[in-house]
């Protein structure tokens, strides 16, 4: 009786007591990739070769513990390694980096234009004052000047200093960067789309660019997403309550990262749990027809839970 | 700098060292102190859990040079690049961790150490790895899951050598968070014996909030 036992280093040919015949060293990471192929060699060339059965392993295990294996143990898991990284990488990594990248923007833009709002107050406080919106009003002040701005919004003086066009400037610039900051996170929004209309059709319908690609981020990838149970999405977010709600006996959170969905946010405060739960059911749903590549029924849910929810 | 009671662990003061085997590197910015032309890099214990239980008071980790280590949840490798000083250049440690992105760290650590393998697997199967590894000497275990004993017993079955010595860090918070840790740790240890002899026991406050390592015989 002999045996036949292939590792990552090669395939070794033993015998009943496990003493080596044979070892057919790999040259590289294919040849254990398509092992198949050496291994039906092999068994032309040595006869009723058998595979290792399981309660041998231990005694092969320690065989291979030699320091001669040692450097191709390293060499060729280096490779699988290295290998199973780069193809690791796929649609929910770059969704969950492109998801981070409006977050770390915003509130960057959000610092900038509180500078920005701040700065730009010494030559013209009446604006800053009118204008709320920060995207607005960094399109405002690079567009037109203090005394066009001054004639549109019907204001005779200002109590602004009369700055130098050079101190003007350094404004001036401050803004042109932020507004290709807003710029910028407007294009990784329909980068975004285009991506997750490929990718989980469904759960964009249903969700929006925003929370799908959160829901993706806080869930990891749209396969965990899918397996995960709809009560456990309706908290995806809410974390930290939920633990608060566990260890101590604090209320229950009803809705994590969802709250910001439309449904939930029309829902009147007492409903909103129920909303919140409808919504996390169809979302689990939809994950899931996405992952496994089902149809598009996104629009169905969505009458579905205006219906139920109105 | 004077030897530890531990195989290859030296310390000063109350700070503990391993003999770096790549002088002229850190990895991970830990201080570095030089003597005799020879390279010490000192263990932090809040990051590393094996150093917390140095600290504790443990005698005996059973980590010895040219030891074979399979280490799971290998993380960045900050506490494998320790281990991996201890065992020396003719040791091996295997590195398993099931996230691309560690992983992707810990491979350009062993590109420079090459006594470190890195395998890109899930712990909770083993059979799937079985074909990458050997028999080991050490199985070292610090994973974030539920059934993390399990696991640990799972491996310990299949890859720990007779004899061998198997280091367990046990996270409370990730097994139930409702729980006190105390008592889970009695569980588990009562769970290990059965199966193992327990050596060591140490909570590894103040260090590490909510863990212990337990370390066992085969």
């Amino acid at each position: 009786m002999i045996y036949l036992f292939t590792t990552i280093i090669g395939s070794f040919i033993l015998d009943h007591k496990l003493q080596l015949i044979h070892f057919q060293q790999f040259k590289d990471i294919t040849e254990f990739q398509e092992k198949e192929k050496g291994e039906a060699q092999l068994r032309k060339k040595y006869q009723q070769l058998q595979p290792l059965p399981p309660e041998k392993y231990p005694l092969a295990l320690a065989m291979l513990k030699n320091k001669q294996y040692f450097s191709l143990f390293h060499q060729q898991n280096m490779a699988l390694t290295k290998q199973a990284i780069s193809s690791s990488v796929n649609e929910d990594n770059l969704i969950i980096q492109t998801i981070s990248n409006i977050r770390e923007l915003d509130s960057v833009t959000n610092l900038l234009s509180k500078r920005l709002r701040e700065w730009h107050s010494l030559y013209y406080p009446e604006l800053s004052h009118q204008i709320a919106s920060n995207d607005a009003f960094v399109k405002l002040i690079l567009s037109k000047s203090k005394t066009e701005l001054m004639k549109e919004l019907h204001q005779k003086q200002s109590i602004g200093a009369a700055l130098d066009k050079r101190h003007c400037d350094q404004i001036l610039h401050l803004a042109q960067q932020i507004a290709n900051l807003y710029a910028l996170r407007e294009n990784h929004e329909q980068y975004l789309e285009k991506v997750m209309t490929k990718y989980c059709p469904n759960l964009l319908a249903l969700a929006g660019v925003t929370i799908g690609a959160k829901l993706i981020e806080l869930a990891k990838s749209l396969k965990r997403l899918a397996l995960l149970p709809a009560s456990t999405i309706q908290l995806l977010g809410a974390e930290k309550a939920l633990f608060r709600h566990l260890r101590t006996k604090a209320k229950s959170p009803k809705h994590g990262i969802i709250v910001n969905h439309p449904l939930v946010q029309k829902a009147s405060r007492k409903e909103r749990g129920k909303a919140a739960r409808r919504l996390a059911d169809k979302l689990s749903l939809c994950a899931r027809l996405d992952y496994f590549k089902g149809a598009f029924k996104a629009e169905e849910y969505q009458h579905e839970l205006e219906k139920a929810l109105a | 700098m004077i030897s530890h009671k531990i195989f290859e662990i030296y310390e000063e003061g109350r700070s503990i060292f391993t003999k770096s085997i790549l002088p002229g590197k850190t990895h991970f910015d830990e201080r570095i102190v030089t003597e005799k032309r020879e390279e010490y890099r000192e263990i932090d214990p809040s990051r590393s859990k094996l150093g917390a239980m140095i600290l504790k008071g443990c005698t005996n980790i059973g980590i010895r040079k040219n030891d074979v280590v399979l280490y799971l949840g290998s993380s960045h490798g900050y506490t494998p690049s320790f281990v991996s000083d201890i065992i020396g250049k003719d040791g091996l440690l295997f590195g398993v961790d099931p996230a691309p992105r560690v992983m992707r760290d810990f491979v350009f650590l062993c590109e420079e150490r090459r006594n470190m393998v890195p395998l890109l697997a899930d712990a909770h199967h083993p059979e799937e790895y079985l074909p990458r590894i050997c028999l080991a000497d050490i199985v070292y275990q610090d994973i974030a899951q539920k059934n993390q004993a399990e696991i640990f017993i799972n491996n310990c079955r299949l890859f720990l050598k007779k004899g061998g010595y198997g280091l367990f860090a046990v996270k409370a918070r990730s097994i139930d968070i409702r729980r006190k840790p105390k008592d889970i740790f009695i569980e588990i240890r009562n769970a290990l014996e059965k199966e193992f002899t327990v050596i060591d026991y140490r909570i590894l406050e103040p260090f590490q909030k909510d863990h212990c390592m337990i370390i066992v015989k085969k």
